[in-house]
Parts: structure tokens; C-alpha cells; sequence
């Protein structure tokens, strides 16, 4: 019994090795230790195995059984790990791009508006909207624009036909024309007039300007202004305001300067220059950079608000402007070309 | 506006430097776009010679040798010459060793060719005066030897092109640029000296103006005419030439000289007439009438209307008033009687005919930014004054003055404490003092007030019309103090924070997916040429979004989608061989409906074909591509497309392919989307290669202002389900939903509330052989799970049954086996 078993043993191992695949796997188990298998067969003769003698040969069948049970298992591990290796194919080249388009990229204006707008929200602005067809209330008349200015202009402003009807922009008077916003300013006025103060928002939007196209100029750009309602609100929280933004964008070196200008819904008003000799293509001391100014109390008292009680700032600037500043783009019109070598450059 | 120096130092001293002079201009409000040098510079060491002796160069044939007499300054001097343009007895300018020329060039003895020279001789370019540089500057009034260049040369100006804000007319003058920059180095003011002063004695002439007669004063309330007889017309005097061609205007006559000259000067225009052309020796300010005509100084003549203002005589038009005088009653050569109008005109009606005439000139300019009218009579003086000094003659009687200013008196009160308050920090109650006296803003009273500080009563000269306001003294105040002093902050922030308008938000998240999804984000213009519109939108949006005033033809109507300036992105993309793919955007829209306009919120993507070459090739996107997209970005307006009706597109309309894209939603419920492939015609007419998938979704933001519903949990089982695949035959055109839905309704009636079906998907969709013609299959798997056990066999197969037998029953559809 013991040659018997000790022979089967060494037939496995032979025959184990050689084990390609799970089939021959399966059938060879079978073959040995299956109802119908060589071991099987063996086991089954202990019935005729005298008494005496049965410890010994069931410590021998026992032991038969682990060292088959092992090459069993060696063989199922070989074959597995065959397997998995030819799930795999050919070794990967790393250095292959990949096939797939991508990856995809923000445009530099809304790279620019969003930096603005996290900087701003730090300091408790949210962001307002409103509609890019506006009528002559919201745009010129509440931001104190005399009727005879020559922003109104029909050479410097886009109308809309007197027939033209907008059925979700409010008009304040029925008389007055739409026409294409030409700064959003005029989202100032609908945030005043939709609620009391105090306010502190943030517009970023589309203007429109009847210009020729160059390299500074364009028929539409993006504008970003700031409006902060409250009581005491004072010339140098604005300069504040200005030092913070710009430090958080051009780091601390940048400086800024009010000169004294003149807009007709601030007083006083002052042009905003920057100094960032740091950013590239920056040659000039000092670059103008936007407009701001302490809200007119004429501007507060078209929106309802008591110019008595209130006191306010307002800052806007151009968001092309900015975005060719900090990225040392020299041609405003790239931004609406969206050529992708120049879309990827900034993602 | 350009200010001269040389004029400006008439009223102020002013010391600065050029820069700190620009520094001032900047900093008290006004930006100096140029600055402008004209005439010799300082030049030393630069002075008279005489060529005494004129030798050929020994080594050089364009070469001379010459002997220079500079007399005081150094005697005879050798110089080598290169010029040819002078002879021997001419004088010229000599520069000596030491002297810099402009441009940093520095005179040292030197040998040229082997022959010493002690200097050179100058053209007027190496000097700095002129651009003649074809030879040497022959001084022909032969000045004394040795005498330093700059005391012959004409003086050097600079001239500062300054932007005046529309606020400040009363700076269009060089009294006006002169009061501020006294009032920032703190210098007095020095007013010309008036000589005359209305006074015309006893001499009348009545012949020379009989009557002066004002019809508009709505439009004119204030005209004032003096004679001046026996005047003598001829060149200005040089100084008064220079001063006029430093800031850029043609000396003519001195007669329309000294106009210039003092309306710079004052800023108030003025008008000469010749009075021997007056018609009946009488002046009407008068409406024209309508089509009446006149030809003006430029040589045009223009058609007038009875909405314009004009100086007549008795018979025509003289002068479009405040704008530009007729051609035929100006002063000439001949004349030798004037008559000088001063006068007010409405800045209103003078900026109408202005821009109805397409006419504009210094005197319109500044009407039409206002001019004080309380300086009209003293401007009137100094021409006066000017014209007997440099034309010689009279003035006589009568003067005329119809109408009058309308009266000034303006007084602001205004507190230290206010001032402070609004500029947020401290500035003392003498600086504003020194700053409203320095402007001319004249404290009246000056009285302690118990809580307010100081309280000051300031009259505002009539030229400050600008200053209303106590927050106007603010400015006035700050500006001299200095806005560069302006101490430093920490922004204050007290807690106000709301959320960010939601069409921002919505565009911030769709942006964010797309580009996640491999997207280029792009920015196109808004206006879009009316064909585009016509040929691939509608007539009704071409005719409802058109600008009434465009300005440039391909740029005339409003934007309806977005996917067009995407075309062009990738039409100008392929144009440079760049491959583009996967582009999107975010944007106002404006869409029209029943007779309206409707500004919405609006995001869309291209997805064209790759046409990168690459090493392995990935699957075109498709229909079912866009269609995932375009769902996820639905979900960020709140909308789940799979509950919504999506319609296949009928017919070619607005640039989609009929059988191969859908639509979604309607502009009534406030949203819309359109997704598939783009009409092979139109990207083919817009210059793009290839097929084009797109979508869009537009949504009104109002739309996505309104909260979303809190979504609530539904319990689900957490036991196996059990499984059922079914195919069904249907005609080839019959929507896959719509088999989905009735098999879904049929498959919930027969389950009962045994248990549910979790979920039902087409896997597998089949036309072709085995099938009838104008048949598909479509399979589907079914899900079908209980709460609380795990399903068997026994029970869901019956239902399984009655599903199919139900379906066959109800619809015209068959069972696949």
C-alpha cells in the first residue's frame, strides 16, 4: 500500500507539471482525486484494510492526500498566473501619448474672471447678474448720465429698433429704447432697485461698445465691477479695497494710485493705475487699470436709497485688459479668435 | 487739448521741472497724453561764427577746411565741414568743444582725415529746431559774433496735450490749465491786464453796426458786439505765431489771431466780422430758415434747417452760430472795420447742429462742453485790447449787449468732519483752507460748529459750475491735498455674503463639465451677419433680432445660438491646420418668440471630426454621444431629460440635420435644448470640413433662479433580483421609448405590488436578416426585485408570461423568440 501510494505521488507531480490550462487542470484532478480517481480508488480499499493495520495506513493516505492536495494547488497557482498573464498583451510603451483628444481648457477670460471673483468673495462680494440688453434707464439715466451725453450717442452705442420688444427685460419707462449695455453698471442699478441695502457684489459681463475692431478694440468685451452699499463708507476703504485685489493677483510687490477723474455716478472719482514692472511685456511705471469712485448720491437717489443714509464705492475695470496684462498678451482680438495654440497656453 | 508752456508761465510762476509739471497735470485729474518739444533747446557752448576761409579737405573730396570766427567766444577756430550750402561771410551756428547736441552727441576737438577741427558747424536738425538737415542753418540777420545760439533762435516751448474731463470746461483755456497747477505749487494767479474796459468814449459810428437784434435768446442769451474801425489786417506778431503753432492752430491774419489766441487763452470763442460786410450794417441772431444755405470758412456749403441758430445780416446768414463763420463776411486782407462778437450760445443747440452738419471746431467744442457766460465781456476786453495793440485802430461806438448772464450766486456749506468722514481719514482744517483758496473757491464764513469741526461757507466762481455739492468740495479738497496720500487700509468686511447669481453659477458648472469632458472652452462675438441669421436660423430672427444702428455689416443681429461663432472657431482653425475637435461655450442668446426677444442663458459644444492623426484611433462621437451630454448638462439647470419628450428633428430647420438630431424642451416653459449632427449643408456653406455633432441648451435665467425641489430618499431592497431579457418586433420608425415605456407600464401591472420592476433597459437593438423588412428588434432587460425575499422561478416567470402575452394583446408588437 505504501509503494502504491508512494508511486501515485510521484506519477501527480510528473503529470501535474505539465498542466497547460484549466481543463487539463480539472480533468487531471479528476483523474485523481474525483469519484472516479486513481487516490479515490486507493482511499476506498482502507474498508479492506485490517484493523491493526489501519492507523498506519490512514496516516499514510492522509499524508498522500496534503502532498497531492499541494501539487493540486501549485499546479492551479501556475496556471492562474499563466492566465492573468495573458489577459495582459505586450508590455506598455509609457511614453506613448495618449489617443485620446484633451485635455480640455478653460478660456483665459473666465480664468481671469474667476480669479477675480475667489479674490473677491474673500472679502464678502458675491456675483450679480443681469441682462446684456438693457434700456436707457438702467444704463445711462440712473447712473446720472445727462440726456445729452455723448455715450448715448448713436455712433458710440448699439440700439435696438424702437419695435423691438424684450418679454424678460424690464423696461422702467415705456417710452425708453433697449440698446446693448455699454458697461455693467447698469447691473448696479437692477441689484439696488431689487433690494435695500446693505450690498457688496461683484459683476462680471458682456459690454458693448460701437467701435472698430483692432488690437485694443472690440464690439463687445467683459468688464468686472464691484458695488458696495453701506453706512460710512469711505474713500480709503476704496483704496483698500484696490490694494487688496491687486496684492492678491500681482503678489505684494504691485502698487496701485487713484488719480482724480471724473465719471457721472461716482464723486469722487479717480482712474486707478497699477505698477507690476514684474509681469511680462510691462514697460510703462504705471498702467491704468480701471475706474472707481465713491457712489453719487444722485445714483442712490434714483434707486430709491436715502444718499443722506448710504455711502458707497464702485470699481470697474476690463477684463481683457487684465488678462493681456497678466499673461503679456498683446491683441485683444486673440480672445475671441480662440485659436487652440493660443487656448492651451493658459489651462 | 495742447497747453503751452511758455503761454501757461503768462499767469504762474512755474519752476518744476517738465516731469513734475506732468506729475501735477496727473495728479490734480487730467491726463497728459504727449508731451511736446518744440523750438531750440537749452544749448551751451553753441554760439555765432562767420566763415572766414573755405578750403578743399586735402584727403576728402566732399570735405571742407575752414577758418571760423566766433569772436568773444574764442576767436578764429578751425573747422572741417561737410556741408555744402554756404559761402564764405556767412554766419552759422558753431558748436565748440563740450557743447551736447540733441540726441547726447558731444563736441570734442577731433581730426577727421588727418586734419584737426576745433567744433562744428550746425544744421537745424543737429540743433534741434527743424527737421531741415540738407545743410547748414545760414543765420541771414548775421547776429554778433560769439552770441550763444539760443538768444538767436526762436525759444523752445513744451507743449502738453492734456485730456480735459468733460466736467471741467473751464480748463479748454490756459487761464483755466494756469488755476490749477497755481493752485497745486500754491503760486498766485496773474490775470492778463485788462487796458480797455467798454468804454468807447464819445466817437460813434453807427454806420459801421446799426442794430443787433436777438430772436432765439432761448438759444443765445447773451451777445455782445463791439466795433473796432480803422484796423489794419496783416501778419501776427511773432511771438503771438509761435504761441498758436505751438498748440497746433495756422497763424492767418493777426485779426483771427488774437480770436484764437484768447479764446485758448479764456476759453470763451469769439467771432471777427468784417463790418463793411454786414448787409444793412445789422445783425440777427435768428433761426435759419429752412434749406436756407451757406458757405463756410472750410469752403463747403451747407444745407441749414430751422432747427439751427445763425448770425445774419439782413439778408443771409453770416455765421452757423458758436460753430464756424461764412466764408464771405470774414476778415480778408482788405478789411479795415470789425465787428467782434461775444457771445453765449446753448450747448445743446450747438452740439445739434454740430452733429446735423457733421461740423465741429474749437467753438462748437467748447459751447457744447459749456462756457461760461460770466466771462464773456472780460474775454471780449482783452481781444480788444490785443486787436488796437497789434492791428492798430478804434473802438467805437455803439457796443451791443442783448441779454446778460443769467445770474450766479453759489454757496456750499461744508464741515472739516464731513470731509473727513467721507475720505475715511484725517485731514487738518488748514490744508482745506489752503485748498479752497488755492482754487479760488472763496471761504465767505468760516464758524466753529460744536460736533462737525469747522464749518466753511464757499462761494463757487461762476466757471465751477461742476461744484454743487458739499461731496463735490470732497473731491476738490482731496485732489489738492494729494490722492497719492491716501493712507494705506485693511479691507473691512463685515458680513454680508450671499450666494452667486445662478446663470453664473449654471455657466461655472456646465463650463467645469466640459471641460472635464476634454472641451476647449471658446469666446465669440455676440453680433452675427443677418445672412447667417436668414439662411440658417429664420427670417423672423433675422428680422426681430436686427441692431437698429450696426457698424459693421457682418456684425448686425443679436446672436440666437451659439453653435454658429463655434463653426468659426473651428472653420478658422482648420484654416491654420490646427486640429480642433471637442469646443464649447457659454453666453447670452437671444431668442425670438411669438413677436418677441428673450435673453437666455445659453451653453453649447461642437464635436467635429478628428482629424489629429494618431497612433491608435479612438470612436468617432456620434448621436448618442451629444445626447449624453447634453443630459448632463440639463441635470445642471435642474432638468432630467429622461423623464422630458425629446422629438426627432422634421425638416432641415435651424441648421440641424432632419433624421439625425432631436429636440427638447420648449422656450414656453422657459428652457430648450437642440442636440445631433449639424446640417451637412450649412457647415459645408461656413467653410468647415467634416460632420458635425453640437448641442445646446438655453434656459431663461430667470429659469434657474427658482430653488430646486429637495430631492427625498427611496428605501431600496438590498436582496437579489431577478432577471428577464426580451426582445421585441416593431416597425423600424416606432421610438424605442415609446416601446420601453408601454412595456414598462405592462410589466409594473402584471408584477402588481407582488413585487417591483427595479429598472428596464434596451441592450440590444437588431434590423436586418431574420427580420421582415421595415422591422427591428429591440430587447430588453427587465429587473425585477422584492423587498423582502429573494424571488423565485415559480413566481416571477407567470408574470414574465403575462407581460408578453399583454404586450401582443395591446400593441401591434411581436415577441421575438
Amino acid at each position: 500500500m505504501q509503494d502504491l501510494l508512494t508511486a501515485l505521488v510521484a506519477k501527480a507531480a510528473a503529470e501535474f507539471t505539465s498542466l497547460q490550462s484549466r481543463p487539463a487542470f480539472e480533468a487531471a484532478k479528476a483523474r485523481y482525486v474525483g469519484p472516479n480517481g486513481e487516490f479515490t480508488g486507493l482511499m476506498k480499499q482502507m474498508a479492506g484494510v485490517p484493523k491493526e493495520q489501519r492507523p498506519v495506513i490512514g496516516r499514510l493516505i492522509n499524508e498522500t492526500k496534503g502532498q497531492i492536495q499541494t501539487l493540486l494547488d501549485t499546479a492551479l497557482a501556475r496556471i492562474e498566473a499563466a492566465e492573468m498573464q495573458a489577459q495582459l498583451g505586450p508590455a506598455i510603451d509609457p511614453t506613448l501619448p495618449s489617443p485620446d483628444p484633451g485635455p480640455g481648457t478653460h478660456h483665459p477670460l473666465t480664468l481671469v474672471r474667476e480669479e477675480m471673483c475667489r479674490i473677491l468673495r474673500k472679502v464678502g462680494f458675491t456675483v450679480a447678474d443681469g441682462p446684456e440688453v438693457e434700456t436707457e434707464f438702467y444704463c445711462f439715466d440712473a447712473l446720472n448720465t445727462p440726456a445729452d451725453h455723448p455715450a448715448r450717442d448713436t455712433q458710440d452705442t448699439f440700439y435696438l429698433p424702437e419695435s423691438a420688444r424684450f418679454g424678460n427685460v424690464s423696461k422702467k419707462d415705456p417710452g425708453e429704447r433697449y440698446l446693448l449695455r455699454t458697461h455693467t453698471s447698469s447691473v448696479q442699478i437692477r441689484t439696488m432697485l431689487k433690494g435695500p441695502p446693505p450690498i457688496r457684489i461683484v459683476s462680471p459681463g458682456r459690454v458693448y461698445r460701437r467701435d472698430t475692431t483692432d488690437a485694443t478694440h472690440s464690439a463687445n468685451f467683459h468688464q468686472l465691477e464691484c458695488l458696495y452699499v453701506d453706512k460710512n463708507v469711505t474713500v480709503r476703504d476704496l483704496k483698500a479695497l484696490l490694494d487688496y485685489i491687486f496684492e492678491s493677483l500681482l503678489g505684494k510687490a504691485t502698487k496701485t494710485r487713484f488719480r482724480p477723474h471724473y465719471f457721472s455716478y461716482t464723486e469722487p472719482s479717480f482712474e486707478v493705475d497699477l505698477s507690476a514692472q514684474h509681469l511680462p511685456k510691462v514697460k510703462k511705471e504705471w498702467i491704468e487699470i480701471g475706474g472707481c469712485g465713491m457712489v453719487d448720491p444722485t445714483v442712490f437717489a434714483s434707486v430709491g436709497y436715502d444718499p443722506e443714509v448710504w455711502t458707497g464705492y464702485a470699481f470697474g475695470m476690463g477684463l481683457e485688459r487684465l488678462a493681456m496684462l497678466l499673461y503679456g498678451i498683446d491683441d485683444i482680438r486673440y480672445f475671441y479668435q480662440n485659436d487652440l495654440r493660443f487656448l492651451k497656453q493658459f489651462a | 487739448m495742447k497747453i503751452s508752456l511758455n503761454w501757461l508761465k503768462d499767469y504762474v510762476r512755474l519752476d518744476a521741472s517738465v516731469d513734475e509739471i506732468c506729475r501735477a497735470v496727473t495728479f490734480l485729474g487730467f491726463e497728459v497724453e504727449q508731451v511736446i518739444r518744440t523750438g531750440a533747446p537749452e544749448l551751451s557752448h553753441v554760439v555765432v561764427g562767420e566763415v572766414l576761409v573755405r578750403d578743399k579737405h586735402p584727403n576728402a573730396d566732399k570735405l571742407s577746411v575752414c577758418q571760423v570766427d566766433v569772436g568773444p567766444a574764442g576767436g578764429v577756430k578751425t573747422i572741417v565741414c561737410g556741408a555744402q550750402n554756404y559761402q564764405v561771410g556767412d554766419r552759422v551756428p558753431v558748436a565748440l568743444p563740450g557743447a551736447v547736441l540733441p540726441g547726447n552727441f558731444v563736441i570734442k576737438q577731433s581730426k577727421i582725415r588727418g586734419q584737426s577741427s576745433d567744433g562744428m558747424m550746425c544744421s537745424a536738425k543737429e540743433l534741434g529746431v527743424a527737421e531741415d538737415a540738407s545743410g547748414l542753418l545760414i543765420l541771414t540777420d548775421r547776429p554778433a559774433l560769439g552770441t550763444p545760439i539760443n538768444a538767436v533762435l526762436p525759444p523752445g516751448d513744451v507743449v502738453f496735450d492734456i485730456e480735459v474731463t468733460p466736467n471741467r470746461p473751464d480748463c479748454l483755456s490756459h487761464l483755466g490749465i494756469a488755476r490749477e497747477l497755481a493752485a497745486w505749487f500754491r503760486q498766485e494767479l496773474v490775470y492778463p491786464e485788462e487796458k480797455f474796459n467798454g468804454d468807447t468814449g464819445t466817437t460813434v459810428r453807427s454806420d459801421l453796426l446799426k442794430s443787433v437784434e436777438v430772436e432765439a435768446p432761448e438759444d443765445c442769451p447773451l451777445y455782445t458786439a463791439h466795433v473796432i474801425a480803422g484796423v489794419k489786417v496783416g501778419p501776427s506778431p511773432a511771438w503771438l505765431q509761435e504761441r498758436l503753432t505751438a498748440v497746433g492752430l495756422r497763424p492767418i491774419n493777426n485779426i483771427v489771431d488774437i480770436g484764437n489766441y484768447v479764446m485758448l487763452e479764456y476759453g470763451q470763442p469769439m467771432h471777427a466780422f468784417d463790418a463793411r460786410k454786414l448787409g444793412g450794417q445789422r445783425i440777427v441772431v435768428r433761426r435759419a430758415r429752412d434749406g436756407e444755405k451757406i458757405t463756410t470758412l472750410d469752403g463747403k456749403e451747407r444745407a441749414l434747417n430751422s432747427r439751427m441758430l445763425v448770425i445774419a445780416d439782413e439778408a443771409r446768414p453770416v455765421v452757423i452760430a458758436g460753430i464756424m463763420g461764412g466764408e464771405d463776411s470774414g476778415v480778408s486782407e482788405a478789411t479795415t472795420d470789425l465787428v467782434l462778437e461775444v457771445a453765449h450760445f446753448k450747448r445743446q443747440s450747438v452740439r445739434w447742429t454740430s452733429k446735423r452738419l457733421a461740423l465741429a471746431s474749437d467753438s462748437s467744442y467748447r459751447y457744447e462742453r459749456g462756457v461760461d457766460p460770466h466771462t464773456a465781456l472780460e474775454a471780449a476786453y482783452r481781444a480788444i485790447d490785443l486787436i488796437l495793440e497789434h492791428a492798430g485802430g478804434r473802438a467805437v461806438g455803439p457796443s451791443f449787449k442783448i441779454g446778460g448772464e443769467a445770474p450766479w450766486q453759489r454757496e456750499i456749506v461744508v464741515t472739516h468732519d464731513y470731509i473727513c468722514e467721507k475720505l475715511g481719514f484725517e485731514i487738518p482744517e488748514a490744508d482745506m483752507e489752503t485748498a479752497f483758496r488755492a482754487l479760488e473757491l472763496t471761504i465767505t464764513r468760516t464758524e466753529p460748529t460744536p460736533a462737525r469741526g469747522t464749518a466753511w461757507t464757499v462761494n463757487i466762481p461762476s466757471w465751477r459750475d461742476d461744484l454743487d455739492r458739499p461731496i463735490d468740495l470732497v473731491e476738490e479738497v482731496l485732489r489738492i491735498y494729494g490722492t497719492e496720500k491716501i493712507p494705506a487700509a485693511v479691507v473691512q468686511s463685515p458680513g454680508l455674503v450671499g450666494d452667486d447669481d445662478p446663470v453664473m453659477v449654471f455657466n461655472r458648472r456646465v463650463t467645469d463639465y466640459l471641460v472635464g469632458h476634454d472641451f476647449h472652452e471658446c469666446v465669440n462675438y455676440t453680433l452675427r451677419p443677418a445672412a447667417e441669421l436668414r439662411g440658417w436660423v429664420s427670417q423672423t430672427a433675422a428680422a426681430e433680432l436686427a441692431l437698429a444702428n450696426p457698424f459693421v455689416e457682418d456684425q448686425s443681429h443679436l446672436r440666437p445660438t451659439l453653435v454658429l461663432g463655434l463653426l468659426d472657431t473651428l472653420r478658422l482653425n482648420q484654416s491654420r491646420g490646427v486640429p480642433a475637435t471637442r469646443l464649447c461655450e457659454t453666453g447670452r442668446v437671444f431668442v425670438e418668440r411669438n413677436g418677441q426677444n428673450l435673453e437666455c442663458a445659453a451653453v453649447a459644444f461642437v464635436m467635429a471630426e478628428d482629424t489629429a492623426r494618431r497612433w491608435r484611433q479612438r470612436p468617432a462621437a456620434d448621436f448618442y454621444t451629444v445626447k449624453h451630454h447634453i443630459e448632463a448638462l440639463a441635470v445642471a439647470a435642474g432638468i432630467d431629460l429622461s423623464r422630458q419628450p425629446l422629438v426627432p428633428v422634421v425638416g432641415s430647420y435651424n441648421g440641424w440635420q432632419e433624421g439625425h438630431s432631436a429636440a427638447a424642451g420648449e422656450m414656453a416653459h422657459g428652457w430648450g435644448a437642440r442636440f445631433g449632427l449639424l446640417n451637412l449643408a450649412m457647415v459645408k456653406s461656413l467653410g468647415v470640413e467634416g460632420k458635425v455633432y453640437a448641442g445646446i441648451f438655453v434656459i431663461l435665467p430667470e429659469k434657474l433662479g427658482a430653488g430646486l425641489e429637495r430631492r427625498r430618499y427611496a428605501d431600496f431592497s438590498l436582496l437579489p433580483a431577478s432577471w428577464r431579457d426580451l426582445a421585441v418586433v416593431v416597425d423600424a420608425a416606432t421610438p424605442a421609448e415609446e416601446v420601453r415605456k408601454t412595456l414598462a407600464k405592462l410589466a409594473r401591472a402584471a408584477a402588481g405590488s407582488r413585487f417591483v420592476l427595479e429598472n428596464i433597459a434596451v441592450f440590444d437593438v437588431y434590423q436586418g436578416a431574420g427580420l421582415p423588412e421595415g422591422k427591428k428588434s429591440l430587447a430588453f432587460n427587465l429587473v425585477f426585485r422584492a423587498p423582502d425575499r429573494t424571488l423565485t422561478d415559480e413566481e416571477v416567470n407567470p408574470v414574465f408570461q403575462k407581460i408578453q402575452d399583454d404586450l401582443v394583446a395591446a400593441t401591434g408588437y411581436a415577441i421575438r423568440k
